[in-house]
């Protein structure tokens, strides 16, 4: 199970700034509440027994 | 009701064709009504007025001299400003691509041109689609006609489609759908929403929020109009590599009025179990009535679906930040507040989160294609509440607190993700006077079931006739 993604500021700004992403810190702040509780909603799901599941493909060739 | 209208589809197509009345007199009598309720209701982005009356005249001119391109010749409609119309500005809701007129039409509206609908204008919606509310902070935000004097929300994203076709500025419109956008403003404005299977309509030239989650369907205020918009849109489409190669069926014709023998899950625990009350009640009678007109009702579980929002959360946020990207670099300040946020959260998303929430979604398609192995049709609440009012935050549900937005997209993400067909029907108003909203969701290409559910449904009640007082 990987470990709770640490969301610090700092964590934030650099991770945007790896994508191309140059928001400010007060932009970053004001997601922050609500990124914690999608992360932690995320992290919930590494206890699901999925190794044998294939990811889904939306294509239905049919 | 003889005002042109409210007249359905359908019935204006028949009119129409035997010469009752002229495309131009319907075209006028709902641009009149735009006039006359607009600035309020804030439905409309851009209104197409002369273009649309030419258009009327060209199809009255076809009719005399004896063609017609079908039952919707010379009727009129609305898609959502995210669709791409030749030479007509597409927005889609934002000040990004205030000025962007596309040089091609969209499948779909080319589609519906050659079916001869006409479309009178573009339709609000929450800003780039990424909203259950239907916000937006550029054009105004679409207020719900169900409510004289408080501002109710019109729910979204396709909150213009859905304040439309409820009060009367156009009898169908064009809504697309990731998280729930046709279902949820079909619910909040007492009208009828289909978000058909993944892959049964192109969505070639519509603005996408999501690729693999986006839906584009009809909305209308009956579900036989529903089925004739179906009809003209879907199928095959080079354009767009989704698009499934099966035969489009006759909805029109698999509206037989019967549902003796359909098997019809009644969704329970996460669904209506949770449901506001008033809510609960309605859906409970709803599936009440559908047994005693001679449906089998059962009780069905979704277990599946607590890892639902987890998982939309992450394709959702990652595949639209991919298609805003460039914008967010340069222009993040010319997006609304809310749709600014969501989309940066996308840059928070690891490729291993997103890999896993596509495994969750291959569990939960799973899980209803079980639950569609014994049954045709699973039924559920569209909404678990009713329109809020504009600017409340939090709500309490069966399971506890909410906030707003997560309660609106709660109950119609879970198909979006498994891409089951699911068409949002009125099945009750509040004591308040707001419109309750339930939906049918079928088998993967199965819309002809749902919509003959649906369909059987009005037949036996009158939730779909009942028609909002405006000033």
């Amino acid at each position: 199970m990987l470990p709770p993604m640490e969301i610090s500021l700092d964590t934030l700004k650099r991770l945007t700034r790896l994508g191309g992403f140059d928001w400010t810190d007060a932009e970053l702040e004001a997601i922050r509440p609500t990124l914690e509780r999608a992360l932690d909603l995320l992290a919930r799901l590494e206890a699901l027994p999925l190794a044998e599941v294939e990811p889904a493909m939306q294509y239905r060739v049919l | 009701m003889s005002e042109l209208h409210w007249r359905s589809m359908a019935e204006l197509g028949r009119m129409v064709a035997t010469k009752e009345v002229s495309p131009v007199e319907v075209v006028r009598a709902h641009l009149d009504r735009v006039a006359a309720l607009d600035a309020k209701l804030k439905s409309f982005i851009t209104v197409c007025g002369d273009q649309a009356l030419e258009a009327a005249r060209a199809a009255e001119a076809e009719l005399v001299v004896g063609r017609s391109a079908g039952p919707l010749h010379g009727v009129p409609y609305g898609p959502k400003d995210l669709y791409n119309t030749k030479g007509v500005r597409t927005t889609g809701g934002s000040k990004i691509l205030a000025d962007f007129v596309p040089a091609e039409d969209a499948t779909v509206v080319s589609r519906l041109r050659a079916a001869g609908l006409i479309m009178l204008g573009k339709l609000n919606m929450h800003e780039f689609a990424y909203g259950p509310e239907g916000l937006n902070a550029h054009y105004g935000d679409a207020r719900n006609p169900w409510d004289a004097t408080a501002h109710r929300v019109a729910g979204g994203s396709s909150s213009g489609s859905g304040v439309a076709v409820a009060a009367g500025l156009c009898p169908g419109a064009l809504g697309s759908d990731t998280g729930g956008s046709i279902r949820i403003p079909a619910s909040l404005c007492g009208i009828s929403g289909i978000k058909p299977t993944y892959g049964r309509v192109s969505r070639a030239g519509v603005l996408p929020l999501a690729w693999s989650m986006d839906h584009a369907g009809p909305m209308a205020r009956t579900v036989r109009d529903l089925a004739l918009m179906l009809g003209a849109m879907a199928g095959y489409d080079a354009a767009d590599p989704t698009t499934s190669v099966l035969p489009v069926p006759d909805y029109a014709a698999a509206l037989t009025g019967g549902v003796k023998g359909l098997r019809v899950g009644l969704l329970r625990a996460h669904f209506n179990d949770v449901a506001a009350p008033e809510v609960r009640a309605a859906v409970d009678a709803a599936a009440k009535q559908l047994e005693q007109a001679g449906a089998v009702v059962d009780e069905v579980n979704l277990a599946e679906v607590v890892h639902v929002a987890a998982a939309s959360f992450a394709i959702v946020a990652t595949e639209a930040l991919a298609y805003h990207a460039e914008w967010m670099r340069t222009r993040s300040a010319d997006y609304q507040p809310d749709v600014r946020d969501r989309l940066k959260m996308g840059a928070l998303v690891s490729g291993v989160q997103y890999v896993r929430a596509q495994q969750v979604r291959q569990l939960v398609r799973r899980e209803v294609d079980a639950a569609l192995a014994r049954r045709d049709v699973l039924l559920a609440p569209a909404t678990p509440i009713p329109a809020p009012v504009l600017g409340e935050k939090a709500t309490q549900l069966g399971d506890g607190t909410s906030d707003v937005r997560s309660a609106l997209i709660r109950f119609t993400r879970p198909f979006n993700l498994s891409g089951h067909p699911a068409c949002s029907v009125p099945c009750g108003f509040t004591a308040a006077g707001l419109p309750i909203g339930m939906q049918l969701v079928g088998r993967p290409f199965d819309e002809a079931t749902v919509l003959r559910a649906g369909d059987a449904y009005q037949r036996l009640t009158d939730w779909h006739a009942r028609r909002p007082v405006l000033a």
